[in-house]
């Protein structure tokens, strides 16, 4: 399994403590954020792109959502799997991974993008596309002590 | 926002909070909408499989001032001196319910000539036609009632054409639709005053639309020329008893649109006796009976109901007397 968006930098758990999922029983915690994505064209006419924390957002405006990923615990976890449902509003935007396991069936199956079908009414079926993508997962066979790292992926709102 | 412990145990299916349906009436997420991110892991540990979840995170999705205005009328439409109707169709184009304000400015560079706006009335029975006494007329300021986001009305634009217009002469008159929240350029923000409290962003549009609608001048003159030809008994043109005398008259109708209910009539002169049967249209025989085809004759004169005459055309009538 291909690991994806597998940031190894260091995070800055330490600096928002009260915002993290603690969990007294677990010892790998998740820690979501959402940023905006800003393109500004500077006066020399290139765009740089920024994310920035979410001010006003309309419908169109794209969005990374990201989960940053802990084992605080004392021993190494095996098959570490993190699924992330996509929020209704909004579309897996189209250049994202092309590599991500996705699902559009709520869950039950589960491949890349390329390689799923949506169900016609009439029974017939088409290539799935980034707006049929209900669910994201990311696995990893073991995350060791002390390791982190993040997920993310892009998106737009519908 | 920590719904952490609130997610835990659940399957990851519980966080869609807006169901999968998109909005009814549009393509955008609505304005107010909540999007709602949680991420779930699983993993090994050494009491089995272990469950985490995230915090959640949260955004509103604010609401966008979109709007577009687009003329019904399928081209110039021709006129006459007084009122007519123009017709527009204003949607909403944002994702959350705008009233919009409407101006309507009769002043367009290249006029031959300017109309006056009698009113501004919306399509209330929704059936396209502008009904006096039906359609709710706006009173100044013209300001629609609150369109949900994705709807669509009718706008009509009641004007009078100046009595003093020449055929061919045209008019447009330009529509402009404003969001009542604001207008400005794309990305411009109004804090908290979209659907609900949140932001209202000005989107693409501007928030503003304009549409052109136009007249062109359908004035249809009609001009009648009577002539006679005689010819007496013996072959001359002299008008004495027993000549006949063949009446022509033609309809010139002219310059643009059409002339309606267009019947020529014309009495027989004293001292003349009509000559049954003579009644010719475009050359055409037509009977003395009444109700049978477009001519009719009587003790007093003939009459030929023409109808309806487009411009321009000419028609020619005829019927001959005999002199007493």
């Amino acid at each position: 399994m291909k690991i994806l968006k597998f940031i190894t930098s260091v995070l800055l758990f330490a600096a928002a403590p009260a915002a993290m999922a603690q969990d007294a029983a677990q010892p790998i915690t998740l820690e979501a954020d959402v940023k905006a994505v800003v393109e500004t064209t500077a006066a020399d006419g290139t765009k740089q792109v920024e994310l920035v924390e979410p001010g006003t957002i309309v419908p169109g405006d794209r969005l990374v959502f990201g989960t940053n990923y802990m084992n605080g615990g004392t021993e190494p976890f095996n098959n570490f799997v993190m699924t992330n449902p996509l929020p209704a509003p909004v579309r897996l935007a189209p250049d994202a991974d092309a590599d991500l396991v996705v699902s559009v069936d709520g869950g039950t199956t589960w491949g890349r993008l390329a390689e799923l079908a949506v169900a016609n009414e009439d029974g017939t079926s088409r290539p799935a596309e980034h707006r049929d993508v209900t669910h994201i997962r990311w696995t990893l066979a073991v995350v060791e002590t002390g390791a982190s790292g993040r997920f993310e992926y892009p998106a737009i709102i519908r | 926002m920590n719904h952490a412990r609130l997610k835990i145990g659940f399957a990851f299916a519980t966080v869609i909070v807006s169901g999968i349906s998109t909005p009814s009436y549009a393509q955008s997420v609505e304005a107010g909408t909540i999007i709602q991110n949680t991420a779930q892991a699983t993993f090994s540990s050494p009491g089995g499989p272990a469950t985490v979840t995230s915090n959640t995170v949260e955004l509103t999705v604010d609401e966008l001032l979109d709007v577009t205005l687009t003329s019904l009328d399928g081209g110039a439409i021709a006129a006459t001196p007084g009122n007519q109707t123009l017709t527009f169709e204003l949607t909403n184009t944002g994702n959350g319910p705008e009233a919009y304000s409407l101006t309507a400015n009769p002043a367009v560079a290249g006029n031959d000539f300017d109309v006056t706006i009698d009113s501004i009335a919306i399509d209330t029975n929704n059936n396209g036609v502008f009904d006096p006494g039906v359609d709710e007329i706006l009173t100044g300021p013209a300001i629609t009632r609150s369109l949900d986001a994705g709807e669509a009305i009718t706008v009509f634009v009641n004007v009078v054409v100046p009595s003093t217009v020449a055929d061919g002469d045209q008019s447009t008159i330009e529509m402009t639709a404003d969001a009542v929240t604001g207008t400005g350029s794309p990305g411009d923000v109004f804090p908290g005053q979209g659907e609900g409290g949140v932001d209202a962003v000005v989107g693409s549009t501007g928030a503003t639309a304009t549409a052109a609608g136009s007249l062109v001048a359908g004035i249809t003159t009609v001009e009648l020329v009577k002539t006679q030809s005689v010819l007496d008994p013996f072959g001359g043109t002299s008008v004495v008893p027993g000549s006949i005398v063949t009446y022509t008259i033609t309809a010139n109708v002219t310059g643009s649109g059409s002339v309606a209910d267009f019947v020529i009539t014309d009495a027989f002169p004293a001292g003349t006796t009509y000559s049954t049967g003579t009644i010719t249209l475009r050359g055409a025989s037509l009977t003395d009976a009444a109700g049978d085809d477009a001519g009719e004759a009587d003790a007093t004169g003939i009459a030929v109901d023409l109808g309806t005459v487009a411009a321009p055309s000419s028609q020619s009538v005829a019927f001959k007397v005999v002199v007493e």
